[in-house]
């Protein structure tokens, strides 16, 4: 009933430009992240998906139109605004980024001790809940250096749902993880959205996990979502690129080689100087 | 020759590009230090890990220096006949000199270098951006608490190396070298004055305490975010450091020395 007030998408993207010196790597790029979903936001390396994860946190400011949070601009213009927008996304790292000289129930804890005035009781209860839905309730004074790969992207997740965020972040939380791991991680990002009703955005390019994950999938490439849909979408799209990339295939509109001048032409002017 | 030239250049607007970022970095940091005061265990914990670890190789070295000082006056002073006046001597030197500047050095490559490399490791595994992105802002919850607590931490240090130190001359002169003891303690107490001496020993070891700090915070917040470039933070802190403590010295000698 509340609902019709906001709008359906928690972020929109709107004609985006971003660029790295003379690089562009966003040139006109549209999203619209639906609320309640599993988003999956997929790509070639370097393509930007971490660079896109920072202009929606407001770390980057875009060089041209909009990011969108709520319906409200994300806009490091003001420090309080972007803190309070931030305080209702959660992020997470590749690894966790776990702060190393706090063990895992403050590590938890930190965001609550940093925002809010709780009793100490009342901390420990809902640190021990978050840690207890990611399963490390039991390695609450384990350092993070103790930490499997895993682990830290657990604790991580606990600490990113603290604050009972409105849309969580996932930067690559599958790279470099036992396949019981991946499977564990794949679980809790979809539990997590589904049982506290948030939204999601997975950075990643695994596809098989995406299309078991995903409600919906962005394929972004050169600067533009060259395709977005369901994982069923995706698979019957005919376009050569989201073959290349749903398929794995090592040469097609993402060349092999590293865009430069020609072998012979690269050969002459090495041998010259 | 143009290139020694453009290198000379490159360097020269490198060094005055870090200078002017350093500049800006203090200026930014100011606003900070009024409520960093409203989280005393913040600071506390720092003074614990940056100061009271470093107390033993400040004892350490304190007391050797003022061994070694006694050592080496002893013989002039005894051409003289004024071996009575080794402990004036010894403590004034520790007081006025020696404590701010050999505790400084000694502060900056234990404790600079520390805090330079465990701020860059913070930065190279998203540590800060985290803390950015859970809303704290790191400049105050990591960075000012290490800097105020580097700036408390010096200056006892600087009082306790001098303790040590004038131990040292007494152990080496009274025990050893057979001045008396009586003479070594109100010679003492008739040269150090606690204004002049003291007050401009700890003046010193607070500006050096303010650059070690601020130093090791600086390199650490802006070091590159991998392995080479957390180590360049750690040795660039104790390399300008070093050079910046005793460039403030020769200042700061001429400016509070009596009759210069
Ligand atoms: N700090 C930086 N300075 C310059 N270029 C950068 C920087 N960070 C990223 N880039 C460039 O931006 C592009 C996008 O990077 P990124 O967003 O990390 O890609 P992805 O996460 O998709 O692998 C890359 O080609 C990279 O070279
Ligand atoms: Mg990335």
């Amino acid at each position: 009933m509340l609902s019709h007030k906001k709008p359906p998408n928690i972020i929109e993207i709107q004609d985006v430009r971003y660029s790295r010196g003379k690089r562009a790597i966003f040139d006109g790029l549209n999203m619209n992240f639906p609320r309640g979903a599993v988003s999956a936001v997929m790509g070639p390396s370097g393509t930007g998906k971490t660079t896109l994860l920072n202009l929606i946190t407001g770390q980057l400011v875009p060089d041209d139109g909009a990011v969108l949070f709520d319906g409200k601009v994300v806009c490091p213009c003001s420090r309080h605004g972007l803190y309070n927008t931030r305080r209702q996304i959660g992020v997470l790292f590749q690894d966790g980024a776990l702060l190393t000289d706090l063990n895992v129930f403050e590590n938890v804890a930190f965001p609550l001790r940093e925002h809010t005035r709780l009793p100490e009781q009342l901390i420990r209860q809902i640190v021990l809940m978050r840690l207890n839905s990611v399963g490390l309730r039991a390695a609450w004074q384990r350092m993070p250096s103790e930490l499997s790969g895993g682990m830290a992207r657990r604790v991580g997740l606990a600490r990113a749902l603290v604050m009972d965020p409105k849309l969580i972040i996932y930067d690559e939380p599958f790279t470099g993880l036992d396949p019981i791991a991946v499977g564990v991680i794949l679980r809790l990002i979809r539990q997590t959205n589904d049982v506290l009703g948030i939204t999601s955005i997975v950075v990643t390019h695994d596809v098989a996990e995406a299309e078991m994950l995903a409600d919906l999938i962005f394929l972004i490439s050169e600067g533009k979502v060259v395709a977005s849909g369901s994982p069923l979408d995706m698979q019957q799209k005919a376009s050569s690129m989201v073959r290349q990339f749903m398929q794995g295939l090592a040469d097609g509109p993402v060349p092999f080689h590293y865009p430069g001048t020609s072998y012979a032409d690269q050969l002459q002017t090495m041998s010259r100087t | 020759m143009t290139r020694s030239l453009q290198a000379c250049w490159v360097s020269f607007s490198q060094f005055a590009a870090t200078f002017g970022g350093f500049q800006m970095f203090t200026l930014r940091l100011l606003p900070y230090l009024p409520r960093a005061i409203l989280r005393p265990r913040l600071i506390t914990e720092q003074i614990y890990s940056l100061g009271a670890l470093s107390l033993v190789l400040i004892m350490f070295g304190g007391f050797f220096v003022g061994t070694v000082l006694a050592l080496q006056s002893y013989s002039t002073l005894l051409e003289f006949g004024q071996v009575d006046a080794l402990g004036a001597f010894a403590s004034e030197a520790l007081v006025r000199e020696l404590g701010p500047v050999v505790t400084a050095l000694l502060f900056a490559g234990r404790a600079g270098s520390a805090v330079a490399s465990e701020v860059g490791l913070m930065r190279a595994t998203n540590q800060l951006a985290a803390m950015e992105l859970m809303a704290v802002d790191p400049l105050q919850r990591v960075i000012v608490p290490r800097f105020i607590a580097g700036v408390v931490s010096v200056p006892l240090l600087a009082a306790i190396f001098c303790t040590m130190g004038v131990l040292g001359a007494y152990l080496v002169g009274v025990h050893q070298l057979g001045v008396d003891a009586g003479a070594f303690w109100s010679h003492i107490q008739d040269r150090v004055d606690l204004f002049d001496d003291v007050g401009s020993g700890l003046f010193k070891s607070f500006v050096f305490g303010v650059s070690a700090s601020l130093m090791g915070v600086y390199e650490g917040y802006y070091a590159a975010p991998n392995a080479g470039g957390v180590s360049r933070a750690a040795t660039r802190t104790v390399v300008i450091t070093s050079v910046w403590i005793l460039l403030f010295d020769f200042v700061l000698t001429g400016m509070t020395m009596p009759g210069v």
